[in-house]
């Protein structure tokens, strides 16, 4: 069996072209046919599992050492037999890769190393096929200084593109505006030799912002974004949107100006791609975050999702201090969500576990904890893997998981933690995680056919991680691994609208170490459908965040006669009676109950 | 009034041992015999009550709360009964005064039902039967505990019972309720996840300070107390006295003993790393009790006043200390060998002239008594060291004695777990210390930062409050827990070395 395709030419008229006299020209939908559509369903985002995927580190189907679109392709039937439901792809465009992709130098144009327009539309139609939709990431703050419209902009300060971007004689304005990347950049305004002044930018040097006060600006973009929703992609993370615009004497984040614009972006999605999603990146409380879910009293009109960031490092200190008030805690902080929105949660990503949203004495806590080798730590964060960071501990990564698939919020797994993958914390920058996906014992990982020189990172090869142990082969054939666990839990997780759905209900209850909350969905089956019958799914789910076994006594009053039914065997419990409900928990072990009327059996 | 960082007082019994526990004298559902042919409805509280004296003087023994429970009762006596709901269940409310065949006596508050007929799930607390009806415990009955809070609702009178709601409070309705199953010196009604009520079983003359340190500190804005949601107080034979109170209810909450005790169980199965390295290192939590008590003092001083420690004071403290150490040491012979050096230090009280603050304080803190919840540290039940009378926990006191209590416990929560420990761990014995004084300083440092007084800065007073505390454990331990009085035993053996 070869997975060795042979890559199309590359169409020299793929992407966008400059004209001699200086227009940028761009490729329409048009140009390229369509993947099939799934049908439209508005609320398809608040039950979905996504499984965040690296096209470079998935599958490579050309040989030459990089994953690629078709071989992305290639592992669908995979992906599906996990339960996945939607993938989310880290930017795929042209690009000079100085920051992992999201230094964007065509928007219009695929990485030539990933495939193309065509690809990427073959893996639309392939993966809707099954099932399983598709966003990627679009950065809308700034492009790559590649970008031909920043090229064009620096050259010709009268020209076209001349207010594409954020100019200035001086480098003082906006001083309120913190500088995110501290570990490289010194100001947010770098001096242009060419145009002879200051650009703006809010990530690296080489990003400079877009200039969002220019209408022609605001109209290029949504044009980028038509394109891609014309050939059919379900949705798009919006990368840093906090930052879109400047304003004197403000911090430059989270303007008013900004919310405007997401609301447009809105409108487009909600009047011309009904169904497709819009997921907000920005590193905030989620008191804050909220926002950008827009109004309420509409069920929201800006994203329909956002990321919960704080959520994740109180995950993992919980567990290591034995409590649950950190989880409880950020819980109680977050504010009700739109009628229409859902969170995204994750526990990993492609980027470092990021610590942002802790205090300073928690971090230091994390680092301690959790990043014991200088190398661990990258910017403000922890650049390791689910497996490694718990010490490998089957329990912990199960009890973590299990975390992940109850607290509200749609799921994002990272690919490769379903079987345990470890990291290289001696490779530079993030790449620690993001070694190729390890699928057999084989040369490669099974990754690529390539010489192994020329994979774009090695693979994990030592003796606890590498990928001789940590394959998905060797899981497949194992009924008791990781993978056909957490397949089993997710599957679980979609027969029980409430934990997509319902609301969320700390117990509490007198042993700190245990976590116990309600998840309770009352409502229709399909909530965007009034004919789809009325269901009322009550889940009970109890963390033990303690190395020890663990008693705990829950208040279940209003429960009172009704039956917890433990789901992943569907072993009936005891009812609930009067006196406080007692569960004994393994250490690290955890839960899930579906509270059922006592006549409705099992 | 055993000191609160106990944990085996808070073992609660399993749902089936309390349905075996269940006394069936007329079997389930059988109703009483009728004595006189009369409905139970024409009698009155009084009559009720008398007929239940026998029983009574069975049932009260048994009770949690009874403090008497090592001595002979001879007489149990109605002294107040009221009627609270006059339809069936019946509600009384009934004092009775208890005689023993030596020693004063006590007067205690129940809540009782009636009913012609016990349903199976009240048969656990059922008390006698007067008439043809069947006497129990009426604080289990979810109906007759809608009822206090409707009371309180209505600000009702009921005979020398008024029941207060507090100006602005919202008392909750229609909640189900539960009577909090853990060893208690009074009895607790939590409300779902609104409210608690608190009866306070033993009556003493004058107003219950938890109420009025809860008004207090609510008053001044506190975020480290519960809600004070009303009271019921009234007249009893001439004196005002508390008889319940309702806070709202810390449903996401649990105890700071269970929360430090999980980080010492942590630590012990490290085995090698130290306090500060594992994972759960509590002295953040520490740091920040130490700044909500810090506050919870600030606020009291600040609403109800502070004074210093002037010479008389010091000279009083010292006298106080001296007299419970000599008492001490005739109970607990092992405190001999300390006693001289205990006696030296607490002599050298008197002789202090730092500008200590004298106020209103908690009087009985240690780590059972203080909540962790989501957003706080809250602290509970300021009812004052309970051994003592009603007049001397209303005096100041320096706010250094709280502040010893919660060392002390801390030293129980790192210790407690090798009591009994044959194989005497010299390794567990060293990371329990570390972890006590890792703790200690970090809520010292927590509370200085917060406070107007820094402990550190009254190191000779504090060490004494904290032997003096250790010296009333050692007492309470070989009275009722023997195993246990190595715990304040060797801490004061430390300590002693340590000062000479
Ligand atoms: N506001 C509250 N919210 C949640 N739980 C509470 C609250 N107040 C009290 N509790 C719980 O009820 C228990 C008993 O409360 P409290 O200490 O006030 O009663 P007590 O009878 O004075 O006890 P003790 O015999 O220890 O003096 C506490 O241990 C605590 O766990
Ligand atoms: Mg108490």
């Amino acid at each position: 069996m070869s997975e060795t395709v042979v890559r199309p030419v590359p169409d020299e008229h793929e992407g966008s072209h400059v004209t001699a006299d200086g227009q940028v020209t761009h490729p329409q939908p048009a140009d390229y046919r369509s993947a099939r559509s799934l049908p439209t369903d508005p609320h398809w985002f608040k039950r979905a599992v996504f499984y965040e995927v690296l096209v470079r580190a998935f599958n490579d189907s050309t040989a030459d050492g990089c994953g690629d679109l078709r071989g992305l392709t290639a592992k669908l039937d995979y992906l599906s037999w996990l339960g996945v439901d939607c993938l989310w792809l880290p930017p795929f465009y042209a690009s000079p890769l100085r920051d992992g992709g999201y230094d964007i130098s065509d928007f219009y144009q695929v990485l030539p190393e990933f495939g193309t327009v065509e690809d990427f539309v073959l893996l639309l139609d392939e993966a809707h096929k099954r099932g399983i939709r598709v966003i990627t990431d679009l950065v809308m703050n700034h492009t790559s200084e590649a970008h031909p419209w920043f090229q064009e902009s620096r050259r010709n300060p009268d020209g076209e593109y001349s207010d594409y971007y954020v100019w200035s004689d001086a480098d003082e304005r906006y001083p309120e505006a913190r500088i995110i990347f501290v570990d490289t950049e010194e100001s947010n305004w770098t001096y242009d030799p060419v145009r002879r002044q200051f650009y703006w930018h809010r990530f690296f040097s080489h990003q400079p912002d877009l200039n969002y006060d220019n209408p022609r600006v605001q109209e290029e973009m949504l044009s980028v974004l038509r394109f891609w929703l014309d050939l059919g992609i379900d949705g798009f993370r919006l990368d840093a949107v906090p930052y879109l615009f400047e304003r004197d004497d403000t911090n430059c984040e989270n303007l008013p100006e900004t919310h405007a614009f997401l609301r447009s972006v809105r409108k487009v999605v909600e009047d011309e791609y009904p169904g497709r999603v819009l997921l907000a990146e920005a590193n905030q409380w989620p008191t804050d975050v909220v926002e950008y879910f827009g109004d309420p009293d509409v069920g929201g009109d800006e994203c329909h999702m956002a990321f919960h960031f704080p959520l994740m490092p109180r995950i993992f200190m919980a567990v290591r201090r034995e409590s649950r008030f950190p989880i409880s805690e950020i819980m109680q902080q977050t504010p009700a969500i739109p009628s229409g929105c859902q969170w995204g949660i994750f526990l990993r990503n492609h980027d470092e576990l990021t610590l942002e949203m802790v205090t300073d004495d928690e971090r230091d806590y994390m680092y301690g904890e959790y990043a014991k080798d200088p190398r661990m730590r990258a910017n403000i964060g922890i650049r390791r893997r689910l497996a490694p960071l718990l010490d490998n501990d089957r329990n912990q990564l199960e009890l973590f998981t299990a975390m992940l698939l109850s607290l509200p919020g749609s799921p994002i797994l990272y690919y490769g933690d379903e079987i345990g993958m470890g990291d290289n914390i001696w490779l530079g920058d993030r790449d620690a995680v993001r070694t190729p996906m390890q699928w057999t014992p084989d040369r490669n990982a099974g990754f690529s056919q390539a010489n192994p020189g020329r994979l774009y990172l090695p693979p994990i090869m030592d003796a606890i991680y590498g990928y001789q142990t940590i394959n998905v082969e060797s899981q497949l054939n194992s009924s008791a691994s990781l993978l056909h666990w957490t397949r089993r839990m997710i599957e679980v997780r979609k027969r029980h609208p409430a934990f997509a759905l319902g609301d969320f209900h700390d117990l509490g209850g007198s042993n700190p170490s245990v976590l116990s909350y309600l998840r309770e969905y009352k409502g229709h089956a399909d909530p965007a459908d009034e004919d789809s019958p009325e269901i009322h799914d009550v889940v009970l789910c109890v963390n033990n965040l303690s190395r020890f076994p663990q008693p705990i006594e829950l208040n279940l009053r209003q429960w009172e006669g009704w039956v917890p039914v433990e789901l992943s065997g569907l072993v009936p419990f005891p009812p609930v009676g009067e006196l406080p409900y007692l569960l004994t928990l393994p250490g690290h072990g955890f839960f899930w109950f579906q509270i059922s009327a006592r006549d409705e059996g099992t | 009034m055993p000191p609160g960082y106990d944990p085996s007082r808070r073992r609660r019994t399993t749902p089936a041992a309390r349905g075996r526990d269940a006394r069936h004298e007329d079997g389930p559902g059988h109703t009483a015999r009728r004595a006189d042919g009369r409905g139970g409805g024409m009698t009155t509280p009084d009559v009720r009550a008398r007929g239940l004296a026998a029983p009574l003087a069975g049932w009260l023994p048994e009770q949690r709360w009874f403090a008497g429970k090592h001595r002979t009762v001879r007489t149990v006596t109605p002294v107040s009964c009221v009627a609270l709901v006059e339809t069936e269940p019946l509600l009384d409310h009934v004092v009775v005064e208890v005689a023993y065949a030596a020693g004063a006596p006590d007067r205690y508050q129940l809540l009782l039902g009636y009913r012609r007929q016990l349903p199976e799930k009240l048969q656990h607390v059922r008390i006698g039967a007067v008439d043809d009806l069947v006497a129990y415990a009426g604080l289990w009955d979810d109906v007759l505990a809608e009822e206090l809070l409707r009371l309180l609702d209505s600000g009702a009178v009921r005979g020398g019972l008024r029941f207060r709601p507090e100006a602005g409070a919202a008392i909750p309705r229609g909640e189900p309720s539960r009577v909090v199953d853990v060893e208690q010196s009074n009895t607790s009604v939590v409300y779902d996840e609104s409210a608690i009520l608190k009866l306070f079983r033993r009556l003493t003359p004058g107003r219950n300070p938890d109420v009025e340190l809860n008004r207090a500190l609510r008053r001044a804005g506190s975020e480290h107390v519960a809600e004070l949601l009303g009271e019921v107080e009234g007249e009893l034979l001439g004196d005002t006295v508390s008889y319940a109170m309702v806070s709202a209810y810390a449903a996401n909450s649990a105890e700071g003993w269970a929360m430090a005790t999980a980080s010492v169980r942590d630590l012990f199965a490290e085995g090698d790393l130290r306090a500060d390295e594992v994972g759960g290192d509590f002295a953040g939590e520490a740091e920040r009790l130490g700044e909500a008590i810090a506050a919870v003092h600030a606020d009291l001083a600040d609403t109800l006043g502070s004074t210093e420690l002037d010479r008389a004071g010091y000279a009083e403290l010292s006298t106080g200390m001296i007299g419970r150490l000599s008492d001490a040491v005739g109970v607990v012979p092992e405190l001999a060998p300390h006693a001289d050096a205990l006696r030296t230090e607490f002599a050298a009280v008197a002789g202090l002239t730092d500008a200590c603050p004298v106020q209103r304080i908690h009087g009985d803190l240690h780590l059972g008594q203080v909540l962790r919840t989501p957003t706080s540290w809250l602290v509970i039940d300021f009812e004052g060291e309970p051994v003592k009378p009603l007049a001397e926990r209303l005096l100041p006191d320096s706010p250094l004695r709280d502040v010893a209590g919660m060392l002390r416990s801390f030293d129980y929560a790192a210790e407690h777990l090798l009591v009994g420990d044959t194989a005497d761990d010299h390794q567990l014995e060293f990371r329990a210390q570390e972890w006590a004084a890792r703790n200690r300083k970090a809520f010292c440092t927590g509370y200085a930062g917060a406070a107007r007084v820094d402990p550190m800065r009254h190191a000779a007073l504090l060490r004494a409050y904290e032997l003096d505390k250790a010296v009333y454990e050692v007492v309470y331990e070989a009275t009722h827990r023997p195993a246990w009085r190595s715990i304040p035993l060797r801490s004061i053996a430390r300590m002693v070395a340590a000062g000479s």
